[in-house]
């Protein structure tokens, strides 16, 4: 598929004072070369220069048809926060807000066999050439799964979705009771190249301990 | 060992296979592409960029690739060509009035370069519906006989009842396959 990434010249930093953008120097080979979540966004919120947007996450169970989770912006919805519209107007204001979200699952989840996964976006004015995406799940310092897939090219002002079914990996039975155990402790980063340029990256973090506690 | 050898071992390992779904717009792919996974079919909107399912069928690792057909999306479509393996072009049964358009539409298509050696399946999709053109009259209109360079057949399906939708992918698939990966 992708050979050569071409360099995109115009997300390419001149010597000028534009220090405020940080380009990212990361490549997919670095990224699938990590071993453990990172402690930091290894682009900044700026790399984003194609305004790639994602507006839908859903997972279904494939046995039973259900739809497990979902969370979607609303079409016309410009602010950066796609989770409830609590007034807390600080919050919208940090350059991280929607590159992290917080699932909380019940221990079941981990008992799914067929999942469909889900995900939607929109495209700004610029074309977006070899876009591909690198997800790393990690339970602790254990890398649980690896997704690596090049959407490809991305026509400009499109809305696009991607659904991955797939068997969910079998865990060992007391790696599935730690993970129950330790809420948040399960994490995952998701890079996304342009060109093989790192233009997006968010995180998330989950706990299966829902409905036991309370 | 030559090259075609390598790619056929290469691919054969995980026995992946990229699928391109195209057709004017409203002929039904999106819909197709639900019932197909089992999605609910009753909230489909016109697509404006792409859907894609990446999934197991058969023991094949399928990535289909469904692009929107309107008229301002077409001259995106070749940028999905490389390495397709087969297209699925769906029509819309019960739109004669645009039949003329679809045969152009397709058989431009087929004479894309990258596009040499895919499996074609044509979807007669909502032959459900009443006044719906025949199977007979769609391959006449479309020319389907004339095409000498794609591995091709023609399936009425509704994408509504599923009927036949299964059919067709598995006739698809298995003749990609047997063009593909080496047979043991």
């Amino acid at each position: 598929m992708s050979l050569v990434g071409k360099k995109c010249e115009s997300i390419s930093l001149h010597e000028s004072n534009k220090d405020d953008v940080i380009l990212s120097e990361f490549t997919p080979e670095d990224v699938l070369r990590l071993d453990r979540i990172t402690d930091i966004y290894l682009c900044s919120p700026e790399a984003n220069v194609y305004d790639i947007d994602f507006t839908r996450f859903k997972i279904r169970d494939l046995e039973t048809g259900t739809v497990l989770f979902e969370i979607a912006k609303p079409p016309t919805d410009f602010s950066v926060d796609n989770e409830s519209s609590d007034d807390v107007p600080e919050e919208q204001l940090d350059p991280n807000a929607g590159r992290f979200v917080r699932y909380q699952f019940t221990p079941q989840f981990l008992k799914l066999k067929t999942v469909g996964a889900t995900v939607e976006f929109t495209v700004g004015a610029r074309p977006v050439n070899h876009f591909r995406m690198i997800e790393k799940h990690f339970f602790r310092d254990t890398l649980l799964k690896t997704f690596d897939f090049e959407f490809g090219f991305c026509i400009p002002f499109s809305r696009n979705t991607c659904e991955h079914i797939y068997e969910f990996p079998t865990l060992p039975p007391d790696l599935v009771e730690e993970m129950i155990a330790a809420p948040f402790e399960t994490c995952s980063d998701s890079f996304y190249f342009v060109d093989n340029h790192l233009v997006m990256h968010n995180k998330a973090d989950y706990a299966y301990n829902g409905g036991i506690n309370n | 060992m030559g090259f075609l050898t390598i790619l056929k071992k290469l691919r054969q390992k995980e026995k992946e296979m990229r699928i391109l779904m195209l057709g004017l717009d409203n002929a039904g792919k999106t819909t197709i592409l639900k019932r197909f996974n089992g999605e609910p079919i009753d909230t489909i909107s016109p697509t404006l960029g792409f859907n894609i399912k990446t999934l197991e069928h058969k023991g094949f690792k399928l990535n289909i690739w469904d692009v929107g057909g309107q008229k301002s999306l077409r001259s995106y479509w070749k940028n999905y060509f490389e390495s397709t393996d087969g297209v699925v072009w769906v029509v819309d049964s019960a739109d004669g009035r645009r039949l003329a358009d679809c045969a152009r539409e397709l058989h431009t298509l087929l004479r894309e370069e990258r596009l040499v050696g895919a499996t074609l399946l044509v979807l007669a999709n909502k032959s459900d519906l009443p006044g719906a053109l025949s199977l007979q009259q769609i391959r006449e209109a479309l020319d389907l006989d004339s095409i000498k360079t794609h591995h091709w057949r023609i399936v009425g399906c509704s994408a509504v009842t599923g009927e036949n939708l299964l059919d067709g992918m598995d006739w698809m698939l298995d003749d990609i396959a047997s063009r593909i990966f080496t047979l043991d």
